[in-house]
């Protein structure tokens, strides 16, 4: 049961884009360097987050990436769904014998739904504000 | 997010002893085909949760293997923890200089601690009586 690379460096990444971008982009190599991440894969996580619809991209000299939506409407679970894909402990295949699918609904479900509340209920803002507040 | 299929089938493999196994040992033979895993495999597992102290084996005819704690003992975080050897899905919650990162305030962190702390949360209180219990509840006990 583990977090890929991708979901702990790309939620990192986004955490940071929301702390720095004050309705300006924020240019990948300045998570890069503040984070200590690969620009080149800074950049194929963006392009997942991108396609997600959680940040916009913006071409030119000054471009970069900006939240697509305010930070109280980005849920973790979101970000992690978009980077992870399904986050549940187990795959979900068809028929299964009497043992497991009992266990699936009555265990692993369970584990899942902890998992998903937690992240359902925590926004990318309470993120920053919790953040800011230890900050101080 | 997923869990190895050897943390679920060990699952399976206790239940089905806390089940079945009351009138004396079962063998990996009659355990693996309750659960449909390979007796191969179902004995590799098994393996690891006698090492951990879970189950015990006798030997000779009728031998085989039982629950060597009480079912209120077991818990699932328990067997995740002998399986995977941890509940928790991103290392630096239980070691910080497991990360390579030099950067000094992890921004990110709290969040991982914060689901570790959900899957610990739900995964120990489940006990493998309480699990078997609902399972006798829900097919009379005699559902293989």
């Amino acid at each position: 049961m583990k977090i890929s690379t991708k979901g702990r460096y790309g939620l990192r990444a986004l955490i940071d884009l929301a702390l720095h971008s004050r309705g300006t982009c924020v240019s990948l190599s300045d998570i890069s360097a503040r984070q200590e991440l690969s620009l080149n894969y800074l950049e194929s996580i963006f392009a997942y987050l991108k396609k997600s619809g959680l940040v916009i991209g913006v071409a030119g000299a000054q471009g970069g990436y900006l939240l697509a939506k305010p930070a109280e409407q980005i849920t973790l679970l979101e970000v992690l769904t978009a980077l992870e894909g399904d986050l549940s402990v187990y795959d979900h295949i068809g028929a299964e014998p009497p043992i497991r699918a009992f266990l699936n609904r009555n265990v692993w479900d369970a584990i899942d739904r902890s998992i998903t509340d937690v992240l359902k209920n925590t926004s990318l803002a309470d993120l920053l504000e919790e953040l800011h507040t230890d900050a101080t | 997010m997923r869990l190895s299929t050897k943390s679920r089938y060990a699952l399976e493999g206790l239940l089905y002893l806390a089940v079945y196994g009351g009138a004396g040992p079962l063998s990996v033979k009659e355990i693996a085909s309750g659960i449909q895993v390979s007796p191969a495999y179902m004995e590799q597992i098994f393996v690891q949760l006698k090492r951990s102290g879970l189950i015990g084996t006798q030997r000779g005819s009728g031998g085989g293997f039982f629950l060597s704690r009480p079912e209120d003992t077991i818990t699932v975080g328990k067997v995740i923890e002998i399986l995977e050897g941890s509940t928790v899905p991103v290392r630096c919650v239980e070691n910080r200089s497991s990360c390579s990162g030099r950067v000094r305030h992890c921004i990110s962190r709290r969040v991982w601690v914060r689901v570790s702390d959900a899957i610990a949360e739900t995964a120990n209180a489940l006990t493998l009586k309480a699990i078997k219990d609902q399972f006798i509840a829900e097919t009379g006990g005699a559902g293989k």
